[in-house]
């Protein structure tokens, strides 16, 4: 089940692999601002031509970003069905008494969906360049600031380097008990509402066995190895600057600027 | 032949650019009433085999006849679950499938899925649950507070009770301590000898393969290499230097009492007699 991508690694070897992981995670903030911005369409066009590039650039190909896209198509359509409902202006496209149908609704609709799509190439962007364990080292930099208020920014990191690293474990593992269960005579796709319920019981209730399971193993491996939280830790790897990571924050800072002229100058 | 693979293919992803062949043209009958064991390395295809055999997973070409039932690659399959209730697959690590509050409950649980009422399912969850050596005293108990052996009891004993005539094991005793596998192992023993179910052993062990299989199938590279009786495969010098198989001990023992001269111990397969063969070797 390699079906999923979303949140794993891919392991090329493309200038933006190489960047900095601080660098990478500032300019997705910067970007994920510049996406919120109402710069209308030309700015989310422009947004998607760099970011395109950007892919080109990581020697990533499209159907996988394409593949990130699809759970969040549930959504799309919760979205829609609310705007239907809400939104009233626009030209009416649709009159069945009960119900109807406004332009807006559907440009409101494709507008977030818009939004989503370019977010999650951004996020995804992130998680297909950087290695976990480097990602991890980035976000604990990012909120470093923040310690001084009590965040504890080391633990904050390792929660999302491991909750990243297990997700594909835990679909494998997902994947294997749903087997184990059709087997035996379950059904999950079709049935009754009773029937349907068992089915998920049984993948479920053997699924938190598996993941509490897994999560004591890690937490005796890691103690293992001597890991205290909160203790200062050494590195082996040191983060450094380089000129490439510099191009980066400054373009998508670059972006932001536009998209900020887009919106509420012109 | 209760089992019946014809040019059978299955690529995982297919039609991306990372497509995978993991069975290539397999063409391959298993024979009813014995124990056939698949051996090969990781990778060779033997669980994307046996998931075949549940129409876990469906063929991307070719076609699979099992029992009565035909499965062809792009056809509408239908039935599935008739199917499954006559294969029972034991996953590598079945003690994952459990999740009832008692033993009882989720071994009663496949009968139940099959259609069985209430009181069949028990009574065979019952038999299915002597079968494996566990008694009245567990019925009640949570099948998630046993030892790792018994775990695996209860998860086999959960597919028996279904009542399948194939019974697809897929590394049986893997992590278990030496007395559970034997004891493990002794039961399909059991079930094949007493209950005529025929038995596809899927395994890494090649002890497990000679004290137990009657036929060996040796896969690589999604390929059937070699469909043999036992003996001959651990005979097949060929073979065994091609693949590097790992002989199991008194085999090997065997063939280094032979080069020194001793003649006669062919197809012996007790340690006790080879031992008294030898001292009674003039």
């Amino acid at each position: 089940m390699n079906k999923i991508v979303f949140g794993k690694y891919l392991p090329l070897n493309s200038p933006i692999h190489h960047l900095d992981p601080r660098a990478k995670i500032l300019a997705m903030l910067v970007m994920l601002v510049a996406v919120f911005m109402p710069a209308g369409w030309y700015g989310y066009i422009v947004i998607a031509i760099i970011l395109s590039i950007v892919t080109m650039i990581a020697k990533i190909k499209f159907s996988y970003i394409y593949r990130s896209f699809k759970p969040m198509m549930m959504m799309v359509i919760f979205l829609l069905i609310i705007n239907i409902l809400s939104f009233k202006e626009g030209v009416l496209l649709l009159d069945l008494g009960f119900l109807t149908v406004y332009s807006n609704a559907l440009f409101q609709t494709f507008y977030i969906a818009v939004r989503l799509i370019l977010m999650i190439m951004i996020t995804t962007l992130l998680t297909f360049t950087t290695k976990p364990l480097d990602l991890t080292l980035g976000i604990e930099y990012v909120l470093g600031p923040f310690t001084r208020f009590g965040l504890p920014t080391h633990e904050i990191a390792m929660i999302i380097s491991i909750a990243l690293r297990f997700i594909p474990t835990i679909i494998e593992e997902t994947m294997r008990i749903m087997n184990s269960q059709k087997s035996r005579g379950v059904d999950f796709e079709e049935g009754k509402l009773k029937e349907k319920v068992m089915a998920i019981v049984s993948l479920i209730v053997p699924l938190f066995s598996v993941a509490f399971q897994r999560a004591d193993e890690l937490a005796n491996a890691m103690e293992a190895r001597g890991y205290v939280p909160g203790e200062e830790r050494t590195r082996y790897k040191q983060l450094k600057y380089t000129k490439n990571d510099f191009i980066l924050l400054a373009g998508s800072f670059l972006v932001l600027a536009m998209v900020i002229v887009l919106a509420f100058v012109i | 032949m209760p089992i019946e693979f014809k040019e059978l293919s299955y690529v995982y992803d297919e039609g991306m650019p990372f497509a995978h062949h993991a069975l290539n043209k397999i063409d391959l009958a298993i024979e009813e009433g014995i124990v056939t064991a698949i051996v090969g390395k990781t990778g060779s295809g033997k669980s994307t085999m046996i998931e075949h055999l549940n129409a876990l997973l469906l063929p991307s070409e070719g076609s699979l006849k099992i029992l009565d039932h035909t499965i062809i690659a792009k056809e509408k399959n239908t039935n599935l679950k008739a199917l499954r209730q006559k294969v029972g697959l034991v996953f590598q690590f079945s003690e994952y499938q459990l999740f009832e509050e008692t033993i009882i409950k989720d071994v009663s649980f496949g009968p139940k899925n099959f259609g069985a009422s209430e009181e069949e399912a028990v009574l065979k969850a019952k038999e299915a649950l002597k079968l494996v050596g566990l008694d009245e005293s567990y019925y009640e108990r949570s099948p998630l507070n046993l030892s790792g052996g018994q775990k695996r009891r209860v998860a086999i004993a959960g597919i028996l009770a279904m009542d399948p005539s194939i019974i697809v094991l897929d590394e049986p005793t893997a992590g278990l301590d030496p007395k559970g596998a034997s004891e493990m192992m002794s039961i399909f023993k059991t079930l094949n000898k007493d209950y005529q179910k025929t038995i596809i052993l899927v395994t890494h062990d090649n002890e497990l393969v000679y004290d137990f299989a009657d036929e060996v199938v040796l896969l690589d590279g999604g390929e059937v290499k070699a469909k043999l009786k036992c003996e001959d495969f651990f005979s097949d010098q060929t073979l065994i230097d091609t693949y590097k198989i790992v002989l199991p001990k008194i085999v090997a023992l065997r063939n280094m009492l032979k080069e020194k001269g001793f003649k006669g111990l062919d197809e012996v397969r007790d340690i006790e007699e080879l031992v008294e063969r030898v001292v009674d070797f003039e």
